[in-house]
């Protein structure tokens, strides 16, 4: 047994094996090619199916993300326990702090409060977001959801969500009165027009929230120059800490900087859980693709069967012809592997642009929801599939060519 | 209940003008439309007031009215006023306590006392069209219009009433679009008030009557709140006492006051 | 003839009709659960969320879903109980108040959503009397409240204290009332937490002034796949008994966010199923196409006898047709009797670690679920169908093209 394995490892690394087995492929090309495919298309689909799967994380938490929340926020201390009021940054000083930072793509000043939106008709508890117009855009996408009218073009101006400009009977051009306890507890208020109406992915983003230009903002809760959150795009979604550190570095103490994971738990265990569940999906795949490729290869090695029967008759050591075998099918295998990447990053760019869902939902667009999944491929990603179409060449070939050698020739003759 | 009454000005009023300007006699020279709001604004001023008033509600929820007595001190300089509930029975010693900028509640049947936050401030206070806010709001609204004269309407309910119209300046925290108000010439006290939309819909209707001097002023002591776009809804006012510049004694703004039993 | 001929053939080869055999088996068996399981994933997720807020169906007065309001309500009374709960295909009725109150404790005070609920009827619908981890559900004390955990801790009082709401009733009267806690639950949402809390619906309805009235009525449905059916016919049967116009509303339109996620899961899943088909089938015309080119020389030999190349295309099909059935027949029954299939449906594999505490937080079932409907060995038997038909068009046309001296000289 162990002079056998000896002798195998020795074929494998000897130039004749490989004479041997390139010689075998080319010999019979069709079968070659049937095995390469097989590879190729499991391969390239299940990469195509990771992607499609991540993609759909990673839009899930992207839309989140980019819709208001950010890759990070920094507020004062204490923020969570206190009326949104209360907890409040100066703002041209974190602003001039932030100005070197190099780990951020963007940030964005705000300020919340809450406030009774009124109408001539009805009235409506809100939250208010003021925003910097110019720097929002580099953090959130905010201003994309707009329907109708326009962003936040002139002072004294707001954007409401469809749900509330209907639950205010408003429209665009109308006025809307903002009535607010300022920061003195005066309670006080200021007209407002609608500059624009915009359909968001949230309920909530909907139905109870009125964006103004933070300077308005500032004035009404009188708050001058003051902020009560800071909002940050990272240069990367998936390194946040080095961002974090940057931040807090910079704000100093006295400011807690935090993920969109620990500000939204709810999102990042959604996220977790399709995870998951897409796991067991493409597992299911794994072992189709498993089983597509042990299939050829066993029956490609099992019909062979007389033809291994006549070199082992003529004298070829019988672990020899096993790694004959063996190196034929990885071979075979390792193409199929090269050109199931092309298959499936061609596809996966192929769909870049994203596959449109719309068909599967009525009015999925009119909620504001991405109606586009689109494929992304993770680096991580390729090493799962890679090793299981390798180990599943050398088993698949490795189990059929042993029981090869170990019929005896001539009854391996009789039975071809 | 000055403030009730400013509220009505401040949250609202106007005029479906060009048909009602066919009608209108043109204005006097004097006084001017802001001089004219200015004395609106006086019938209701005052430093320090004592109100006994009942609030009648009426809406399609209620079998009857829901009738509610209360007394009010507004001590407007001191940012400070008081309200305690005399009816119905069961609301009875019911107070309300605002200290700027706090708003506290006693509810004598469960003997607890209630910081009202900011959101419910602006609720509807006590069933009725106004809201707490209408209550402690503090600043003038003389300045959030424009004023301007529409004319003199030659008998308005058998009488001449100057008419003028109130318009929001941009920003000013007023939704309507407009509001006209009909003034009786000689008490200079107004009469009406139509609040409209911005885009002319008249949403309400404010009538003041029953005028009494109270010291050198004309008061209503009759008013009634309509809300058009509401069917079958009403609040009216009848101030069964009203007393302007008084001298408070501070012992009426505290705590103790609010929880006291009569 | 072709079809003995076929027979015969597939049972001479035996270890490559094995392999054939196993590989469309082997594909039926993973069709079937891959669908099971965006179902069963699907049906815990709807079933999660229905019992944390409306029911399958949602019985409330005529506009409530865009005004939610005390002005909307349903009068619940003992004939319309009685005609809800004698609708065919309703299994519980829950009916609710739901209200807005300042609940307050000394300076602490908190606005909250406010349940009113029917201790007993709450249990068929929800699973509130299951969430409470401190002190005891509602039930027939008076004026008890169950607090969400955060809030209590908001209001700074622990069981057997008490706590103000103060509300506007529906009279439009300012209405107060003392409460004495009962119990603290645990709700799925930090923030739902924080601004839950719920009394019974007696005193709910004494406390906003909202005699005999309700704001929802909350159904679960016998059957979750027909809500179509028992919404008409539980709007017909509710009709008759209210004077005011009703609405009965689904799941999905009264949580359309929840409706348009698995919208878009179902998107998702249905591009990996074609994927899983893509692999199948490539790994089924495979295996039939091998073993075809491994047949040349009896095939040879077959058209040198004379056989016409479209009675061969003829025989080569209807073998791969022959396996294909089989392995379909096989491969169902294997996935439909496969203890795993029963186990599953009873057993479903646990989510782990820090996703399932989080899970259990939100109100998700840590659990990833199977669930085999009637549907789904339909759709397999479909695509595998599909498949079989087009998998084995390639290699017949294969072998009916080979020509009987190159078949025989390529040994």
């Amino acid at each position: 047994m162990a002079r056998a394995l000896a002798e195998f490892a020795r074929s494998l690394v000897r130039a004749s094996t490989w004479r041997l087995a390139l010689r075998g492929l080319g010999r019979q090309p069709r079968r070659s090619a049937i095995v390469l495919v097989a590879v190729a298309i499991g391969l390239g689909s299940l990469l195509v199916a990771m992607a499609l799967q991540y993609g759909l994380v990673a839009q899930m938490a992207e839309t989140a993300i980019r819709t208001e929340i950010g890759d990070l926020q920094a507020h004062a201390a204490g923020w969570k326990d206190t009326a949104p009021l209360e907890a409040r940054l100066l703002e041209a000083e974190s602003l001039a702090a932030l100005s070197r930072a190099r780990e951020l793509a963007g940030f964005a000043p705000r300020l919340r409060g809450e406030a009774l939106a009124q109408s001539p008709l009805a009235s409506v508890g809100v939250r208010v977001l003021g925003v910097d117009p110019e720097r929002e855009g580099s953090v959130s996408t905010l201003s994309s959801f707009l329907h109708e009218g326009a962003w936040l073009d002139a002072p004294r101006r707001l954007a409401i969500g469809a749900g509330l400009a209907r639950r205010l009977r408003v429209a665009v051009g109308d006025k809307v009165v903002l009535a607010v306890q300022d920061v003195r507890g005066d309670l006080t208020g200021e007209a407002f027009r609608v500059a624009g109406i915009y359909r968001a992915p949230s309920r909530e983003l909907d139905e109870a929230v009125a964006i103004l230009r933070l300077d308005d903002a500032q004035r009404l809760f009188a708050v001058a120059g003051e902020i009560s959150e800071l909002a940050f795009a990272a240069r990367e979604r998936g390194a946040l800490e080095a961002p974090r550190a940057e931040v807090a570095r910079a704000l100093g103490p006295g400011v807690r900087v935090e993920t969109w994971r620990e500000l939204e738990p709810m999102l990042d265990t959604m996220i977790a859980l399709f995870d998951q569940i897409g796991w067991v999906m493409y597992a299911a795949i794994f072992v189709a693709m498993a089983f597509g490729i042990a299939n050829v290869l066993l029956m490609s090695v099992l019909e062979r069967a007389r033809e291994i029967g006549v070199l082992l008759a003529i004298g070829m050591p019988p672990a020899r012809m096993v790694a004959i075998v063996v190196t034929e099918s990885v071979v075979l295998v390792a193409l199929g592997v090269a050109a199931g990447f092309a298959f499936g990053f061609a596809v996966i760019f192929a769909l870049r642009d994203g596959i449109d869902l719309s068909a599967f939902g009525d009015g999925l667009r009119a909620f504001g929801v991405p109606t586009r999944l689109t494929p992304v491929a993770r680096s991580g990603d390729v090493w799962a599939p890679l090793a299981v179409a390798v180990v599943t060449a050398l088993l698949a070939s490795l189990w059929p060519a042993l029981r090869a050698v170990r019929t005896r020739p001539a009854e391996a003759l009789r039975k071809a | 209940m000055r403030r009730l009454a400013a509220l009505g000005l401040a949250t609202a009023f106007a005029a479906a003008a060009a048909a009602q300007d066919a009608r209108l006699e043109p204005p006097p020279a004097q006084p001017s439309a802001r001089a004219l709001a200015e004395q609106v604004e006086a019938t209701f001023r005052g430093e320090a007031s004592f109100l006994d008033a009942t609030m009648s509600v009426t809406s399609p929820r209620l079998p009857a009215p829901r009738r509610v007595r209360f007394q009010s001190w507004d001590d407007r300089g001191g940012k400070r006023s008081f309200i305690r509930i005399l009816e119905p029975a069961k609301d009875r010693g019911t107070a309300f306590l605002k200290l700027h900028p706090n708003l506290w509640s006693w509810v004598p049947r469960v003997e607890r006392t209630i910081r009202v936050p900011p959101s419910m401030m602006l609720q509807s206070w006590m069933g009725s069209d106004f809201t707490n806010d209408d209550l402690v709001r503090e600043s003038s609204v003389l300045d959030d219009y424009d004023h301007r004269w529409l004319g003199v309407e030659p008998s308005h309910q058998g009488a001449r009433a100057f008419v003028i119209e109130y318009r929001p300046r941009e920003g000013a925290p007023v939704v309507w679009g407009r509001i006209v108000a009909w003034i009786d010439p000689v008490k200079l006290a107004p009469l009406r008030q139509e609040y409209y939309d911005e885009a002319g819909v008249k949403l309400r209707v404010m009538t003041l009557g029953g005028f009494r001097a109270v010291g050198d002023r004309q008061y209503p002591h009759h008013w009634s709140m309509l809300p058009l776009d509401k069917p079958g809804h009403e609040t009216s006012i009848e101030v069964n006492a009203i007393r302007f510049d008084e001298k408070f004694d501070a012992e009426i703004f505290t705590h103790r006051n609010l929880t006291r039993r009569e | 003839m072709i079809l003995r001929l076929a027979w015969r053939n597939i049972g001479r080869n035996k270890r490559r009709t094995a392999l054939t055999l196993a590989a469309v088996v082997f594909a039926v068996v993973l069709v079937v659960h891959m669908i099971a399981l965006t179902t069963g994933v699907h049906e815990r997720m709807i079933e999660d969320n229905v019992r944390m807020h409306a029911g399958h169906l949602q019985l409330t007065g005529a506009g409530y879903l865009e005004d939610r309001t005390l002005e909307r309500f349903v009068r619940w009374t003992p004939e319309l109980a009685a005609a809800v709960d004698a609708t065919p295909g309703v299994a519980a009725a829950a009916p609710r108040v739901n209200g807005f109150a300042l609940l307050s404790n000394g300076s602490a005070s908190q606005g909250v959503a406010l349940l009113g609920v029917d201790p007993v009827r709450e249990g068929g619908v929800s699973t509130w009397p299951e969430r409470v981890v401190r002190g005891a559900f509602l039930g027939t004390g008076e004026r008890e409240i169950l607090l969400g955990e955060r809030l209590a801790e908001a209001l700074r009082v622990d069981l057997g204290d008490q706590v103000l709401a103060y509300t506007v009733a529906y009279t439009l009267e300012n209405a107060y009332e003392l409460f004495t806690v009962r119990g603290l639950i645990h709700a799925p949402e930090p923030r739902l937490e924080r601004s839950l809390a719920l009394i019974t619906l007696r005193d709910a309805q004494a406390l906003f002034a909202y005699e005999g009235r309700v704001s929802e009525v909350a159904l679960l449905a016998r059957d979750s796949s027909r809500l179509d059916e028992t919404s008409r016919s539980l709007a017909a049967a509710v009709s008759a008994q209210s004077r005011e116009p009703l609405d009965v509303n689904p799941w999905p339109v009264v949580m359309p966010e929840l409706a348009q996620l698995l919208v878009i899961d179902n998107a998702q899943n249905y591009s990996m199923l074609g994927i899983l088909v893509v692999v199948v089938a490539f790994g089924i015309l495979n295996t039939i196409l091998m073993s075809v080119l491994e047949r040349q020389r009896e095939l040879g030999v077959m058209l040198a006898l004379g056989l016409a190349p479209r009675e061969i295309f003829r025989l080569v099909y209807a073998e791969s047709l022959l396996l294909c059935g089989l392995g379909l027949a096989l491969g169902l029954g294997l996935a439909l009797a496969l203890p795993a299939a029963v186990f599953m449906e009873g057993h479903p594999i646990p989510i782990r670690g820090d996703v399932r505490e989080m899970s259990e937080m939100f109100g998700f079932t840590p659990v990833i679920s199977w669930q085999l409907t009637a549907w789904n060995p339909a759709l397999a038997t479909l695509l595998m169908t599909a498949i079989a038909l087009l998998a084995a068009l390639y290699p017949a046309a294969k072998a009916a093209s080979a020509r009987p001296v190159d078949a025989l000289r390529s040994l």
